[in-house]
C-alpha cells in the first residue's frame, strides 16, 4: 500500500510537469550546476532566469510562455551526456543553451545533443576544438575560440613589427590554446619564434625556464599567463635578471597587479591584448540594469552577459521559427543573430515579436557582442590592444 | 513526453548503465572475490579511455595517434594497458592491508590523472581528443547509432559477466575466496597469497580499462573531466555495495539500479516549483544520498547477497 501511494504521488509529480502546461515551450538550459565550478552557478542561472522571464512578461513565447529546463552536468563528460540525453529526450526541449565548461559541451553534443538533431549555443565553452565538430550546423557559440585571441596577438605582433620574439606559455587549455595558435599565425605571417618554453603554474622561479628563452636574440618575450602566477614573476624575473626588456602579454597579464610588481617603467615598450567591448555599448548597461533591478547585484560577475545573450538568443529563434521544429529553429538561431536586420537589444522581446509578425529580419546586438557566426557556428569578437598608462591600463587599438 | 523520446532516453540509460556494469563486474573481482580495496578505479578507468582513443582516432598533430585501428583492437590495447598499469601497481602496493591499499590507490589515481592533464603531446591534456569514432558507425545514422552502440556494449557486458562468472566458479576463484576470508590459513594451505593478489588485481584493472574504452567511444570526445573520482570510483563502490558484494549478477544489477535511480532522481527535481529551481540540482544530490542509505540499510548484503558455488566432483 505504501508503495502504491508513492508511485501514485511520484506520476502525479510527473504528471503536473506536463499536463497542466500545454501552451507551454521549454527551452533546455545545461549547466555545470554542481562540481568543480559550481561557485559560478548562481548568478548565471539568474541571468537566464531573466531571460525567461522577460519574454514572460513581454507577450510570452509562441503565444503561450517560455519554461527554462535545467540540467545538471555535474562538471563530468557522464553527468553531460546523461542530462542532455533527459534534455533532448524526456523534456524534448526544441532548443539548448549550455554548457560552461568545454569538456562537457563537446560531449553532450557530441554523444547526445547533435544525434538528436536538436540546435545548441553555448555561451563560454572556448575549446578550439568546438569549431571544428561535425555537427550540421547545429552547435554555436558566442564566445570566441581560444584560437581567435592567438591570431589577433600574432598580427598585433607582426604590425609593431616584432619579427622575432620567445614564447612562454602556461601549461593548461588557456596557455597551450593560445600559445599553439600563436605559434602557427606568428609563423606563417612571417615572423620567427627563437626560444619556446612551456611552463607549469604554481612555481617560485622560472629563471631556468628564462634563461634558456634568452638565448636567442628576440626583440621581445610573449608570456601567455596570469598575471597572479607564472605571468606576473616571468615578467618580474626577466626584468631583475636583464634578460628582455620589452613584452607582449594577453588578458591573463593584463592586471593592475603587474604595473604594482614591477612598475609601470619597466612596462613602457610592452603592450597587450584582451577580449573587449565595442566602445559604447548600451546593450550592456540595459542589462546590467535588468539584472540588479530583479536580483540585487551580481550583474558584473563573470559570464553574466554571455549567459543572458545566449538564453535570450535561443529564444527569439523559438518565435522566429514559429514552431518548436529543431530544425528551423538552428535556420532561425543565425537570422536573428546576425546582420542584416533591425537591431533588437536585451530586455527587448516586446519590440522583437512585434517585429518578426510583421515578417521583419532582426539582429540581436547583445551585452556581450553582436554574435556574428561563421560557418563553424563561432564568433569572433573584439579583441583590444592595451599600453600602461600610470596604475592602468589604456586601450589604444580594437581589432575585430 | 513522447514515446520515441523516453526510448532513446532509455537507451542513454542502458548505454552508461553498461559501462557501470562492466566497471562494478572489474571491481567485483577485486573487493568482492579478492578483497583487495582499489579505490584508484578513475585512474584506471582513465588509462583504458585514453589508451583506446589514441589507438583509434586518425592522425592529429595535437596529441599521438594517427593508428586508426578498428574499435574492438582499441578494446584489447586498453585491457592491456590498463592490466601493465594495474600489474605495476600491484607489484608496489599489493602486500599493503585493506585501507593502507585504499589510500595508495586513491594516490594512484590522482598521479594517472595529473599524467593525463600534463603529458600534451600524449593526450592534448586539458584541451581533449575529439572525434573518437564508435563501433559499426557506418551502418546508421543519428539516434538510431546509439541503438547499435547499446547492442555492442551489452555484447562486451555479456563478455565480461561470462568470464567473472568462470573465474568466480574456479578453483582459482576459491582459493581466492580462502584468501580474503582468512590469509593464514589459506598461506597454510600452500596459496601463494601474493601472487594470487596480483593477478586479481591485474584482471580487475583490465575490465576496468575496457569500461573506460566503451565510454570514450560513446562520448565520441574525451577531456579529463571524463575521470572525476565521484562518478567513477565512489558511485561504483556504491553500485557495488547496493547490488551485492561478491555476486557478479548483483554487480550487474546494482549498476543499473543506482545509475537509474542517479539519472532519474533529476527529472522529479525539475518538476519543483520555479522558487526552487536554483537549489534542485543540490536537493537531486541529497536524494540520491537519502535513498543510497535507505538501500544500504535495508539490503545490508546487497540486492543479491554472495553465494558460494556448489562444488562439483567430476563424475568417476
Amino acid at each position: 500500500m505504501k508503495k502504491l501511494t508513492t508511485f501514485m504521488a511520484a506520476a502525479a509529480l510527473l504528471g503536473s510537469g506536463t499536463a497542466a502546461l500545454a501552451d507551454d515551450t521549454k527551452i533546455g538550459i545545461l549547466m555545470d550546476i554542481t562540481g568543480p565550478i559550481a561557485n559560478f552557478i548562481p548568478p548565471l542561472q539568474n541571468a537566464a532566469d531573466l531571460a525567461v522571464k522577460q519574454v514572460n512578461e513581454q507577450g510570452g513565447l509562441l503565444g503561450g510562455s517560455a519554461v527554462a529546463v535545467y540540467g545538471d552536468t555535474t562538471g563530468t563528460a557522464q553527468g553531460a551526456v546523461d542530462a542532455a540525453q533527459k534534455l533532448v529526450n524526456v523534456e524534448n526541449v526544441p532548443i539548448i543553451m549550455g554548457s560552461l565548461m568545454s569538456g562537457t559541451t563537446i560531449a553532450a553534443a557530441e554523444a547526445a545533443i547533435i544525434p538528436a538533431g536538436v540546435p545548441q549555443i553555448s555561451p563560454t565553452a572556448t575549446s578550439p576544438a568546438m569549431t571544428f565538430l561535425e555537427d550540421n550546423g547545429l552547435v554555436f557559440r558566442i564566445v570566441p575560440s581560444d584560437n581567435y585571441q592567438g591570431e589577433i596577438l600574432a598580427k598585433m605582433v607582426m604590425d609593431e613589427g616584432i619579427k622575432k620574439v620567445a614564447l612562454t606559455y602556461v601549461n593548461n587549455d588557456y596557455g597551450v590554446g593560445i600559445g599553439e595558435t600563436f605559434i602557427d599565425a606568428y609563423t606563417e605571417a612571417g615572423g620567427e619564434i627563437v626560444a619556446e618554453a612551456k611552463h607549469e603554474e604554481k612555481k617560485d622561479s622560472y629563471r631556468s625556464e628564462l634563461a634558456s628563452l634568452a638565448k636567442g636574440d628576440a626583440e621581445a618575450l610573449v608570456v601567455i599567463a596570469y598575471a597572479g602566477d607564472s605571468g606576473g614573476k616571468i615578467v618580474r624575473q626577466a626584468i631583475e635578471g636583464g634578460l628582455f626588456t620589452k613584452f607582449v602579454g594577453t588578458d591573463g597579464l593584463r592586471d593592475e597587479l603587474l604595473i604594482q610588481n614591477v612598475g609601470a617603467d619597466a612596462l613602457k615598450t610592452s603592450f597587450f591584448s584582451s577580449p573587449t567591448s565595442p566602445a559604447e555599448n548600451p546593450a550592456q548597461k540595459a542589462l546590467h540594469d535588468a539584472f540588479n533591478a530583479a536580483y540585487g547585484e551580481g550583474a558584473d560577475k563573470a559570464f553574466v552577459d554571455q549567459t543572458y545573450d545566449a538564453t535570450f538568443l535561443a529564444l527569439l529563434a523559438i518565435e522566429k521559427a514559429g514552431s518548436t521544429d529543431r530544425a528551423k529553429i538552428a535556420e532561425a538561431l543565425k537570422e536573428v543573430a546576425m546582420a542584416p536586420g533591425e537591431k533588437v537589444g536585451p530586455g527587448e522581446w516586446a519590440k522583437a515579436i512585434a517585429l518578426i509578425k510583421e515578417g521583419k529580419d532582426i539582429d540581436y546586438e547583445g551585452a556581450s557582442g553582436s554574435a556574428e557566426f561563421d560557418e563553424n557556428g563561432d564568433v569572433g569578437g573584439y579583441i583590444g590592444k592595451f599600453v600602461v598608462d600610470g596604475d592602468g591600463y589604456k586601450q589604444v587599438e580594437i581589432v575585430e | 513526453m513522447e514515446l520515441t523520446g523516453l526510448f532513446f532516453y532509455a537507451v542513454s540509460l542502458l548505454i552508461l548503465g553498461g559501462i557501470y556494469a562492466i566497471l562494478c563486474l572489474a571491481l567485483n573481482v577485486q573487493w568482492g572475490m579478492g578483497g583487495l580495496f582499489n579505490a584508484g578505479i578513475a585512474g584506471f578507468y582513465g588509462v583504458g579511455a585514453y589508451t583506446s582513443a589514441i589507438l583509434t582516432t586518425s592522425a592529429s598533430s595535437k596529441h599521438l595517434g594517427g593508428f586508426g585501428l578498428p574499435v574492438p583492437l582499441g578494446l584489447v590495447g586498453a585491457a592491456i594497458l590498463a592490466g601493465l598499469a594495474g600489474w605495476a601497481v600491484a607489484r608496489i602496493c599489493v602486500r599493503l592491508k585493506s585501507d593502507y591499499l585504499a589510500m595508495a590507490s586513491i594516490g594512484i589515481a590522482e598521479i594517472l590523472r595529473l599524467v593525463i592533464v600534463n603529458e600534451s603531446w600524449l593526450t592534448n591534456g586539458s584541451l581533449g581528443l575529439s572525434r573518437i569514432p564508435r563501433p559499426l558507425a557506418d551502418l546508421t545514422t543519428g539516434r538510431m547509432g546509439d541503438i547499435v552502440f547499446l547492442g555492442f556494449v551489452w555484447f562486451v557486458v555479456l563478455l565480461v559477466y561470462l568470464a567473472a562468472s568462470r573465474l568466480h566458479d574456479s578453483p582459482w576463484g576459491r582459493s581466492l575466496r580462502a584468501i580474503r576470508d582468512n590469509e593464514a590459513s589459506a598461506a597454510a594451505a600452500g596459496k601463494n597469497v601474493e601472487k594470487f593478489r596480483i593477478q586479481t588485481f591485474v584482471i580487475g584493472c583490465a575490465i576496468m580499462g575496457i569500461a573506460g574504452a566503451l565510454s570514450a567511444h560513446y562520448f565520441r570526445f574525451l577531456s579529463p573531466t571524463a575521470t572525476d573520482p565521484l562518478l567513477v570510483t565512489f558511485l561504483v563502490w556504491v553500485m557495488l555495495m547496493a547490488g551485492g558484494s561478491g555476486n557478479n549478477k548483483g554487480a550487474i544489477l546494482g549498476a543499473l539500479t543506482i545509475w537509474t535511480l542517479w539519472s532519474v532522481t533529476e527529472i522529479f527535481t525539475n518538476r519543483l516549483p520555479p522558487e526552487w529551481a536554483t537549489r534542485s540540482s543540490f536537493i537531486r544530490m541529497l536524494l540520491v544520498g537519502l535513498l543510497l542509505q535507505v538501500v544500504l540499510q535495508r539490503f545490508r548484503s546487497g540486492l543479491l547477497p554472495e553465494k558460494s558455488p556448489p562444488v562439483k566432483f567430476r563424475q568417476e
